[in-house]
């Protein structure tokens, strides 16, 4: 069985380098045997067999004995453990494409994050933006969040304790950057940059992260109704012509040239945070900056 | 007599010295000293000419380095210059003679389950063809003849008969007196397969009989690619030619062809000078230690390493637990174990290299009651009863896996 476990090894690494491709081969026509149900005629699965008994051995005889006697079984559990494994780093890979995040977009650790460094961001050269706070204070902070996005939203009560804890002392400026992969996020944007319009916006950012799936799920017809449900005069004209459209397109080309790669991402005084706990990093940063930690 | 001492020899040998592997695949090819090595640079540095036909200084010497050459390998088995012909291996010699042999009064060959398959083969290809009919003669399970059946299986139907002198799967040796003197009484030839013999024994082809003996420089410290047909010349004579080109003719015209005696007759091509020098150096080796030490002290090895197989809980030997009847080879299969595994863990846990499988001797391993094949250990002049003890240590913890 571990035959199956060396397909896919040898021939990953048969990508770099030549030597292991006869190994590859030798496990393909392995393989190729086991399908058909014959036995492997390249001598690989007892070379593994031999090979693993023997560095066990070096430490536990005992071991090595248990191991042998039962290798047959521990050959099936470990090779679908590595196909388990395999589509388990095969999803991750294709949600980290996605979400940004490997667990998709309800978050948590994520190993892959670790190739993607705050560091290398670059901070917005522009106050572009939903701005609150103290415009002329000297200490700026930025938010890119999506309206739709778990983390942003988790990040939202953060936000709302600066801003009445520090908001005389702070510039905050929200830069929308919404992430193609939450269905409905730049049309959360475009509704919210009308409700802004209308003087409404803190109220309709509230309702949207109270119940984002809602909008997610609902499109125009939520926004819409929301909209009503607040009273903003206008709303729909606003929403069906897209007025804000453009901006928003030019505060996600903002964010592709600060090297956004998940939202939220703070900014205070131009030293970067991202994801999951970036809020409560950047509040320790803030309070850290105005001495008040 | 002295006695040889194989810790001293091992400093000649590159790779012991070097601590890589506990060597005991001998069976297989041997490891090589630095004098055979030397040798072959010698021809490359020195020479590097083509013998017996260009005349300038580097020819001359190539020709005097390789009919020395042939001088030396050819009185290591007390045959005649002219008796031995250069081949590229064993397989090469055997093939020579049984494709080559005169079968048209007799059609009868005459051998044995045990042999090599470079030995079986041939033989079954020219039955295939029509030419021959292959006969077995008997052996028992535990690879011994039955002797008594010898004489009446040899008779005057009997063109050849091929035989090993020293099996590769037990170490044992046929009743070569008898049977050589039952063949000729009756008018076959004998070939002997002596792959195993001639490094292991001090084989000398005048006394033995034999019409001709087929040996490896590999497998008695020499090169590979070089190998030896030896034969009585009128023996050889009556073959027929087997592969021809330069240097294998007095004159050709188109449609004539005057081809030279042996050995040169049967030598097509550029030869293996370097090969040549080399096995001859490695016969002048073996020479120097005494073939009377080389046996006895294979004795003693194979006497302790049948001792320390057959301690081991699981173990069971193929072929005679005699020492006296065999070279320090043994074949044995761990109960619970395969013998890959087996193998493949002694070089895992202590650099031990052995040999498994049927050892090119399906036949042979399926006669002997090991059709999946055994593990082999093979030992040479190199080897030591140090050794052996940590073989036997190592053997123990594997034994433990199927116990």
């Amino acid at each position: 069985m571990l035959c199956f476990i060396a397909l896919g090894v040898f021939a990953f690494l048969s990508l770099f380098s030549a030597k292991y491709r006869p190994l590859a081969a030798r496990a393909f026509s392995c393989v190729a045997r086991k399908m058909t149900l014959r036995p492997c005629d390249t001598g690989l699965d007892e070379e593994i067999k031999a090979a693993s008994i023997a560095g066990i051995m070096k430490f536990s005889p005992q071991a090595a004995s248990f191991v042998n006697r039962r290798f047959a079984a521990f050959s099936f559990a470990f090779t679908l453990l590595f196909f388990a494994s395999f589509l388990l780093a095969a999803q991750g890979i294709a949600n980290f494409a996605i979400y940004g995040n490997c667990n998709g977009p309800e978050g948590g650790f994520c190993i892959y994050s670790g190739i993607q460094n705050p560091a290398f961001l670059k901070a917005p050269s522009t106050l572009q933006g939903i701005s609150a706070g103290n415009e002329s204070a000297r200490l700026t902070v930025f938010e890119f969040g999506c309206y739709t996005c778990p983390y942003t939203r988790d990040a939202e009560d953060t936000v709302k304790f600066m801003l009445e804890k520090y908001g005389d002392k702070v510039h905050f400026v929200f830069k929308p950057f919404p992430l193609p992969t939450h269905p409905n996020s730049k049309w959360a944007a475009v509704a919210a940059a009308c409700a802004w319009e209308a003087g409404k916006y803190w109220e309709y950012r509230e309702a949207i992260f109270s119940n984002q799936s809602y909008y997610r799920e609902g499109g125009d017809a939520a926004f819409k109704a929301t909209a009503a449900r607040l009273n903003i005069t206008g709303f729909d004209g606003c929403f069906d012509a897209k007025k804000f459209l453009a901006q928003i397109e030019t505060s996600i080309s903002e964010g592709k040239e600060c090297g956004i790669y998940g939202t939220p991402t703070f900014f205070v005084d131009g030293k970067a945070f991202v994801g999951k706990d970036a809020a409560a990093e950047a509040k320790a940063e803030v309070e850290r900056l105005l001495g008040v930690a | 007599m002295l006695e040889m001492d194989a810790d001293r020899l091992r400093e000649d040998f590159p790779i012991l010295k070097a601590g890589k592997a506990i060597y005991f695949d001998s069976a297989c090819t041997t490891l090589k000293p630095r004098q055979v090595l030397e040798a072959e640079r010698a021809y490359y540095e020195q020479a590097s000419g083509c013998a017996g036909r260009s005349a300038h200084a580097l020819a001359k010497k190539t020709s005097e380095m390789f009919e020395s050459s042939r001088e030396r390998a050819a009185a290591f088995v007390n045959a005649a210059p002219e008796e031995l012909v250069w081949v590229k291996n064993t397989t090469e010699a055997l093939n020579l003679v049984i494709r080559s042999f005169d079968y048209s009064q007799r059609k009868k060959i005459l051998t044995t389950r045990l042999e090599h398959h470079s030995l079986l083969l041939p033989i079954m290809e020219q039955q295939r063809r029509g030419i021959v009919k292959m006969e077995l003669l008997k052996t028992n399970p535990d690879g011994s003849f039955d002797e008594q059946s010898i004489a009446a299986t040899i008779d005057r139907s009997t063109a050849l008969v091929a035989i090993h002198h020293t099996t590769n799967t037990t170490g044992m040796r046929a009743p070569l007196e008898k049977i050589i003197k039952i063949a000729h009484d009756n008018g076959a030839a004998v070939l002997i397969d002596g792959a195993q013999g001639v490094p292991h024994s001090g084989v000398d082809f005048r006394r033995l009989g034999a019409d001709f003996l087929a040996f490896s420089g590999h497998k008695m410290l020499g090169p590979t690619g070089i190998g030896c047909l030896v034969g009585k010349s009128e023996s050889l004579e009556k073959l027929d030619s087997f592969i021809v080109g330069g240097e294998t003719v007095e004159s050709v015209h188109i449609g004539k062809v005057q081809f030279m005696k042996a050995p040169k007759r049967f030598e097509g091509g550029i030869q293996n000078y370097a090969g040549a020098i080399g096995l001859a150096a490695a016969c002048d080796y073996l020479s120097k230690i005494g073939m009377k030490n080389v046996e006895e002290h294979e004795k003693k090895l194979a006497k302790r390493m049948i001792e320390a197989v057959q301690s081991v809980p699981g173990a069971a030997i193929y072929g005679s637990p005699s020492s006296e009847k065999r070279s320090a080879l043994v074949s044995f299969n761990l109960k619970g174990v395969k013998h890959h595994q087996v193998a493949l863990m002694c070089d895992s846990l202590s650099k031990i290299a052995l040999r498994s499988g049927v050892f090119c001797a399906q036949p042979a391993m399926e006669s002997l009651g090991a059709p999946e094949g055994a593990v082999r250990a093979s030992l040479y002049v190199y080897n030591t009863e140090k050794e052996i003890s940590l073989f036997k240590e190592t053997l123990e913890k594997i034994a433990k896996l199927g116990n």
